[in-house]
C-alpha cells in the first residue's frame, strides 16, 4: 500500500524551482507595496510608516476627501477622456495597419520598423519633440501658414488634444506589435478556404479574421489602456496639468509630493487601479463571448 | 459563375517561383489537359512535383505565370477565387475554427447570398450526404480526423460547383479511415456526378479513385492516362518506378526485334517489351515483384536465378530479396514457405518486363 502511495506519487520536479525568481520579484515589486498602499490609504495619522501602522487606528477618511473634493474626483473623467479614445484610436489604426502587414511584402520590414520606432523612445522626448513639431510656432503650423492651407493659429500643445497626440504616438507601437503577432498567428490558409467559398477580402475580414482576432483585441485594448490611463509626464509637459489634463496620477502626485499626504496619494493610487481593474475585467468578459481556441483550420 | 460547363481546359499553365540568388524556377511547367463534365482527375506524383501548384493555379489562389484556364468559352484564370465558384478540400482542412459544423457548411452558401430558407435543408442533405447528422452543434475542434475531413467534404459540396479540388485530403487520416473516407468520397462523387481534381502521392488512392491520371515529376506532366495504363504501361521509367515498378536493371542491349529487346549483363538475359525509343547500347528493365514467377519460364526463356537474401511477411505472401551470383538485387513477391538462404529459381513474363532508355540517356 505505502509502496504504492510512493510510486504514485510524482517525485519533485526541480524544474519548478525557476519560478522562483519571478515569484520573489512579484511579491518584492508587487505585492508589498500594493498591500502596503492599501493600508497606508487607511492610515490615520498620513505617515504611513510601519510604527504608524502598529499603533493607529485606521479610516476611510481620504477616500471620502477624494471623492467629496472638486478638484480631486473629476480626475478619474479627465483621465478617462484622454485615455479612451486613445486606446480606441491605437487600437483602430493599428488593425488595419497590422492586417495589412500580415503577409511578407518588400516593404513589409521597412514599414513595421518605422511605425515601432517610437517605442525605443521616452516619453519626454517624444513631447519635446511634439512641442517642437505641432507648438504654436512649430514646424507643423509654419508648413500650413506657408502653404497658405491653414492661415489661424494652431492649438494643439499644452491642452487636451497635446497629451492625446502623445498619448497615441507612445501607444501606437504597442497595439500595432501585439496586434501583428495576432494576425500573423492566424493560419492564412482559412482566408483561401473562405475565398474559395465565394468570400472576397472585406467578407474574409470580417467572418474569418476579426472574429478570430476579438480576443485579441480585447487584449490588447486592456494593455493599451492601462498604459494610458497611469500618463503622467505628457499630461504634465504636452497639457495643461491645472485644467484639462489634470489626470488622476497628477492629483496622486501632489498629494504624495506637494502636500505630503501619502494616505491620500496612496488612496489615489487604489482608485485609479479600481478603475483600471474594472474597464479591463469588463472587456475581458465581453473576450469570453468570442472563440478563443486555436486559429488553425484543422490538423496540419 | 456557371454551375455547369462541358470542358475544363488547362492551357499551358505555369507557374514560377522565384528561387535562390532571384533565379525563377518552374513549379508548373506548360501543363495542358482537358476535363470533361463530370470527371475524376487525379495529379499524381512526389512531394515538390507541381501537383498542389497546379490545384492552387485551378483554384485561384496562385496567378499563372504563363498560359490560360478555360471553363468551356470563359477564360478563368483572370478572375479572383471568390469569383470562380469551385469547391476546394484542402489537407489540413481548414475548418474555420469559430464556427459550428453548420455554420462552416453553410458559410459559401451565405457568401453566395442564398436565402436562409433555402439554406437550412441543403446543409441539411449535405450533413446526411458525409454521415455526419448529430453532429451540427459542435465546433470543428470537438471532431476527430475525419469528421473534420467529411465536414471540409460537405463544405465544398454544399454549394454545388461545377468542379471539386481536393489537395491530399486523406494524408492526414490513419490507415483505416483513409480506406473509408476514400470510399465515400467516390460514393459522393457517384451520387454527385462533380468533376473532381484530386491532388496525391498515393498511387493507390490515385488508382482506386481516377478516372484519369495525370503523373507529374518536377512540374512536367509525365504521363496522362486511364489507371489502368498507368499501372500497366507507364510512360516512362520515372512513372514506371512511382508506380511500383521497384525492380529497375541497368543491362546491355544486345538485340532489337518487333519491339521486343534483349538485353543481358552479368548473369542475366531477359527480353522484353521496348516502351520508349532506345538511343544507346544500355537500356533499363523495370519489373514489379508481384509479376515474378517463381519457377522457370518457357524455354527458359527470361529465368533468374538467385539465393533469397531476405524475407519480409506480408500476410498472404512474402516480400524477397533475390541476390544472384553476380551481385544484383530482385524484389520478388511469393507465396509459400520460402526461407533465408533458399536457392530460388524465377521468370520474368515477356509482356510485363518494360525497357525504357536507361536514366543517363533521360527518362
Amino acid at each position: 500500500m505505502n509502496a504504492t502511495a510512493a510510486l504514485a506519487r510524482a517525485p519533485f520536479d526541480r524544474a519548478l524551482l525557476l519560478i522562483v525568481p519571478a515569484s520573489a520579484f512579484m511579491l518584492l515589486l508587487f505585492v508589498y507595496p500594493f498591500f502596503y498602499g492599501l493600508t497606508c490609504s487607511f492610515d490615520a495619522t498620513h505617515n504611513c510608516t510601519l510604527s504608524s501602522f502598529a499603533t493607529a487606528s485606521f479610516t476611510a477618511a481620504s477616500y471620502k476627501y477624494f471623492f467629496t473634493t472638486d478638484n480631486q474626483w473629476p480626475t478619474i473623467w479627465t483621465t478617462l477622456r484622454l485615455a479612451l479614445p486613445a486606446t480606441l484610436i491605437n487600437v483602430g489604426f493599428a488593425l488595419p495597419i497590422a492586417y495589412k502587414m500580415r503577409v511578407r511584402t518588400r516593404y513589409q520590414r521597412w514599414v513595421t520598423a518605422i511605425l515601432v520606432v517610437p517605442i525605443t523612445l521616452g516619453t519626454v522626448l517624444i513631447a519635446e519633440g511634439a512641442l517642437t513639431y505641432f507648438g504654436p510656432k512649430g514646424w507643423l503650423s509654419q508648413t500650413l501658414q506657408l502653404l497658405h492651407i491653414y492661415e489661424g493659429p494652431i492649438r494643439l500643445t499644452h491642452n487636451y488634444w497635446g497629451v492625446l497626440i502623445s498619448l497615441v504616438i507612445s501607444g501606437f507601437p504597442f497595439a500595432f506589435l501585439l496586434i501583428l503577432s495576432y494576425v500573423t498567428g492566424i493560419d492564412p490558409v482559412l482566408a483561401r478556404a473562405a475565398a474559395t467559398l465565394g468570400a472576397d477580402p472585406a467578407a474574409q475580414f470580417r467572418h474569418i479574421y476579426l472574429p478570430l482576432l476579438a480576443p485579441g483585441l480585447a487584449m490588447c485594448f486592456c494593455l493599451a489602456f492601462v498604459q494610458a490611463f497611469s500618463v503622467f509626464p505628457s499630461a504634465v509637459l504636452l497639457g495643461s496639468p491645472a485644467g484639462p489634463t489634470r489626470v488622476i496620477s497628477i492629483a496622486a502626485y501632489e498629494a504624495a509630493f506637494e502636500q505630503y499626504d501619502y494616505s491620500l496619494a496612496s488612496a489615489i493610487a487604489m482608485i485609479m487601479g479600481l478603475v483600471q481593474l474594472i474597464i479591463v475585467v469588463a472587456v475581458l468578459g465581453m473576450r469570453n463571448l468570442f472563440y478563443r481556441g486555436p486559429v488553425v483550420g484543422g490538423k496540419g | 459563375m456557371k454551375h455547369d460547363f462541358s470542358e475544363l481546359k488547362l492551357d499551358g499553365v505555369t507557374r514560377r517561383f522565384a528561387g535562390a540568388h532571384g533565379q525563377a524556377f518552374a513549379a508548373l511547367n506548360e501543363l495542358t489537359l482537358t476535363i470533361k463534365r463530370g470527371e475524376f482527375i487525379c495529379l499524381l506524383g512526389p512531394s515538390g512535383c507541381g501537383k498542389s501548384t497546379a490545384l492552387n493555379c485551378v483554384a485561384g489562389l496562385l496567378p499563372l505565370s504563363g498560359g490560360s484556364i478555360w471553363l468551356d468559352e470563359i477564360r478563368i484564370d483572370t478572375l479572383p477565387p471568390e469569383r470562380r465558384g469551385f469547391g476546394m478540400v484542402f489537407q489540413n482542412y481548414a475548418l474555420f475554427p469559430h464556427m459550428s459544423v453548420a455554420r462552416n457548411i453553410s458559410f459559401g452558401l451565405r457568401m453566395r447570398g442564398v436565402a436562409s430558407s433555402e439554406i437550412a435543408p441543403r446543409v441539411a442533405h449535405a450533413l446526411k450526404l458525409v454521415q455526419l447528422v448529430g453532429q451540427e452543434h459542435k465546433l470543428p475542434g470537438q471532431l476527430s480526423g475525419g469528421q473534420q475531413q467529411r465536414v471540409a467534404i460537405a463544405r465544398a459540396i454544399v454549394i454545388e460547383p461545377p468542379l471539386i479540388l481536393m489537395d491530399e485530403p486523406l494524408s492526414n487520416l490513419d490507415a483505416k479511415l483513409r480506406l473509408e473516407t476514400r470510399s465515400e468520397i467516390r460514393r459522393i462523387h457517384r451520387e454527385l456526378g462533380r468533376s473532381t481534381i484530386y491532388v496525391t502521392h498515393d498511387q493507390d488512392e490515385a488508382l482506386s479513385l481516377a478516372d484519369r491520371i495525370v503523373v507529374m515529376k518536377d512540374g512536367v506532366v509525365q504521363q496522362i492516362a486511364t489507371p489502368q495504363e498507368v499501372y500497366a504501361q507507364p510512360a516512362n521509367l520515372h512513372v514506371a518506378r512511382f508506380m511500383g515498378y521497384r525492380n529497375v536493371l541497368e543491362l546491355a542491349v544486345e538485340r532489337e526485334q518487333d519491339g521486343r529487346v534483349m538485353l543481358g549483363g552479368g548473369d542475366i538475359r531477359l527480353t522484353g517489351v521496348r516502351k520508349q525509343r532506345l538511343d544507346g547500347s544500355r537500356a533499363c528493365v523495370a519489373i514489379r515483384p508481384e509479376e515474378i514467377v517463381v519457377g522457370d519460364g518457357p524455354n527458359g526463356v527470361n529465368t533468374i536465378v538467385g539465393r533469397v537474401d531476405n524475407v519480409e511477411y506480408c500476410g498472404r505472401d512474402s516480400l524477397l530479396d533475390l541476390v544472384t551470383t553476380s551481385g544484383t538485387t530482385l524484389h520478388v513477391r511469393a507465396g509459400g514457405h520460402i526461407a533465408m538462404g533458399d536457392n530460388l529459381r524465377v521468370h520474368v513474363p515477356v509482356e510485363r518486363a518494360l525497357v525504357y532508355p536507361s536514366d543517363a540517356a533521360g527518362a
